[in-house]
């Protein structure tokens, strides 16, 4: 018996595959959980939203798509666009700079529920200020890398 | 001791000061925490040394736990969650024209919960720590095991908690086994064509600043971005009222509550709204006139907000003696010391005594910092609350993608993990996993790879968990007890679910 058990414990991992071992454990773990969860928690979640007295999240709720998948877009453009510019003028951050001040100015107003020539003007003057300052201060005072 | 006397110039006390500033004001604003606040300044420490970083990093973290008292007194709205309990006293003397009073109380109220809490982890990391030095990787996996169950038995849904904490893990697998810490350098969880960006695994810093800064803006254009408080009128009242006096038999409270602060604080993973409930209940249950709670009693503020200051020192105990964040603030912090260079472990102290007291003097300073800040300039603080958002997000993202960019000099890719880690931190928390255990699993996932391998390469057996140590068994009683009190609290509340849908 006391052989047993201990054979059944010990264990060699092969230094070749030890990457492996670790996150084969977690998988299973992972993929337990998974299936304890599924049968506790979303199968009686579905049920209810089926007898429709929950709402599925994201697809069930209510939400202003316009400026959630409005905000995706913006950044992955701003992302994408940043370092397109910047590598027009590497080592400068001039990328950072000129991308951001569109991006702030866009995404201000698009947040904005009601646009009046004021609203919109502290925008400019916020989109054109904040990235200036936050180029000045790390790429220029720091020295930090900025795209 | 003296040495560190040369450590601290002007430049250090300017930053800590800047840091609790821009704390308070972030912590202000509601749907923005100190934990953003760390996050998207952290670009700022690059270019700083360890020391002056430190002291930034420490004021933006004790700034932005005590800004939430703002909204909450003044508009019904914690700023933080942490500072829930706030608006149950702090929102009805408002409204009776008492706002200003309400804040001061809690202005002290904080330095207090603030100051204990540092007492405590001066006396308590450095023993800590040197009892966990001892350990060998047997005791530090255990020791990781033990502070993943601990957050998951905290988490609403203990099952869905462990998950997370596994989900979190799992996500610092990928990349290498690295050759520096014994592995075999192999990559895996991944395609071949991503090893080029993928070959270290996700940086931490901008896993956590895409999951914090990027992950609230989604959450919040999906709403529409709503000002809300366009309308709102902030009414401070007359100003005045507030002595001293008013504290007159609270100590009890204001020390009971900083305890509850600190102990909570240093259990991983657990929010900050947890301390100040327990606090509060705890107030409203031991004291003779609790009667009054809930309608305006300076008393509850104080519970409310000694502890959820008291969270700041709790949060850095196990972080400094154990290498385990005790909160999502210290959670980015470590990636602030990796930063620099730096391991935090139960060496760190010992190792970097220096450090250890130049952090405890920016702690200590950030606190009286914000009380004085808070206290006499509150009035022109609190109008921070009434900047609009669609000034303040385009700002935070720009922020965010400085951070993430500047992190490795210069990665296009970390900047793209931001907006990966920002869309997964929504939908993880649109369908209902929890957010601190996975963040505390991907920054104790690889640690506790290597120290569950290597225990087994050298051991031959599993069995090695159990026999190693008396402090083995010891953690395993713990893991037990921590699990047992979640799935006991579970029962409780389903069984009164029960009663409430029977009756």
């Amino acid at each position: 018996m006391e052989s047993g058990l201990s054979s059944l414990l010990s264990v060699s991992i092969d230094f070749e595959t030890s990457h492996l071992f670790f996150p084969y454990i977690v998988h299973w773990l992972m993929g337990g959980l998974f299936a304890l969860i599924l049968v506790l928690n979303v199968v009686p979640f579905l049920a209810a939203v089926r007898r429709g007295e929950r709402t599925l999240p994201i697809l069930g709720e209510s939400m202003d798509k316009f400026r959630f998948f409005g905000t995706l877009v913006l950044i992955v453009a701003y992302f994408y666009l940043m370092s397109v510019v910047g590598n027009l003028f590497p080592y400068t951050g001039y990328g950072f700079l000129f991308v951001s001040m569109v991006f702030v100015f866009l995404m201000s107003l698009m947040y904005m529920h009601t646009r009046t020539r004021r609203k919109v003007i502290t925008a400019a003057i916020n989109a054109l200020v904040a990235p200036s300052l936050a180029w000045f201060i790390l790429a220029k005072l720091f020295q930090i890398t900025l795209p | 001791m003296f040495d560190i006397l040369s450590l601290l110039d002007i430049t250090f006390f300017l930053l800590a000061a800047l840091g609790a500033l821009v704390g308070i004001i972030f912590g202000a604003i509601p749907g923005m925490t100190a934990t953003m606040a760390v996050a998207v300044c952290l670009p700022l420490t690059y270019a700083l040394g360890l020391n002056h970083g430190l002291a930034l990093l420490l004021g933006l973290y004790v700034g932005g736990i005590s800004g939430g008292m703002v909204p909450a007194v003044l508009l019904n709205i914690p700023g933080t969650p942490s500072s829930i309990t706030t608006t149950f006293d702090g929102y009805p003397m408002a409204q009776k024209g008492e706002g200003e009073r309400a804040l001061r109380v809690s202005v002290v109220a904080s330095v207090v919960g603030g100051l204990i809490s540092a007492a405590i982890l001066f006396l308590f990391a450095p023993l800590l720590a040197e009892f966990s030095i001892k350990f060998s990787y047997v005791e530090k996996f255990l020791i990781i095991l033990l502070a993943l169950t601990v957050i998951a038995s905290m988490s609403r849904n203990m099952l869905v908690g462990i998950f997370s904490g596994v989900l979190g893990i799992w996500l610092s697998l990928i990349g290498t086994y690295s050759i520096s810490d014994g592995g075999n350098g192999k990559t895996r969880l991944m395609f071949d064509f991503l090893e080029p960006y993928l070959f270290e695994g996700f940086s931490l810093l901008p896993v956590l600043i895409g999951i914090f800064g990027i992950a609230t803006i989604l959450l919040e254009a999906e709403e529409g971005v709503k000002s809300g408080l366009a309308g709102k009128n902030i009414t401070f009242g007359k100003g005045g009222g507030f002595s001293f006096t008013i504290f007159k038999g609270r100590l009890t409270n204001l020390v009971r509550s900083s305890f509850i602060g600190t102990f909570v604080g240093m259990l991983p993973g657990v929010g900050g709204s947890a301390a100040s409930v327990l606090a509060y209940t705890q107030e409203k249950n031991l004291s003779r006139d609790s009667s009054e709670m809930g309608k305006g009693a300076p008393q509850g503020l104080m519970a409310s907000e000694s502890a959820n200051n008291a969270l700041t020192g709790g949060a850095l105990i196990p972080l400094l003696s154990l290498g385990i964040p005790g909160d999502s603030t210290t959670a980015v912090l470590i990636g602030a010391f990796t930063l620099q260079g730096i391991q935090v472990g139960p060496l760190f102290i010992p190792e970097n005594a220096d450090t250890w007291y130049v952090m405890m003097t920016a702690l200590v300073f950030a606190n009286i910092v914000m009380f004085f800040l808070m206290f006499y300039a509150i009035k022109h603080i609190a109008k921070v609350v009434l900047v609009p958002k669609y000034i303040l997000y385009p700002i935070i993202v720009m922020m965010c993608v400085v951070g993430a960019y500047a992190i490795n000099y210069g990665i296009m890719f970390d900047v793209w993990t931001l907006l990966i880690f920002g869309v997964l931190g929504y939908l993880i928390q649109k369908v209902g996993l929890e957010v601190a255990p996975l963040i505390i699993g991907f920054i104790l996932g690889g640690q506790a790879e290597v120290y569950f391998v290597k225990s087994l390469e050298s051991a031959g057996s599993y069995a090695i968990f159990f026999t190693k140590s008396p402090i083995a068994v010891v953690l395993w009683l713990l893991i037990a007890a921590s699990v047992a009190f979640s799935v006991m609290m579970g029962l409780k509340s389903r069984a009164r679910r029960r009663l409430e849908t029977s009756s």
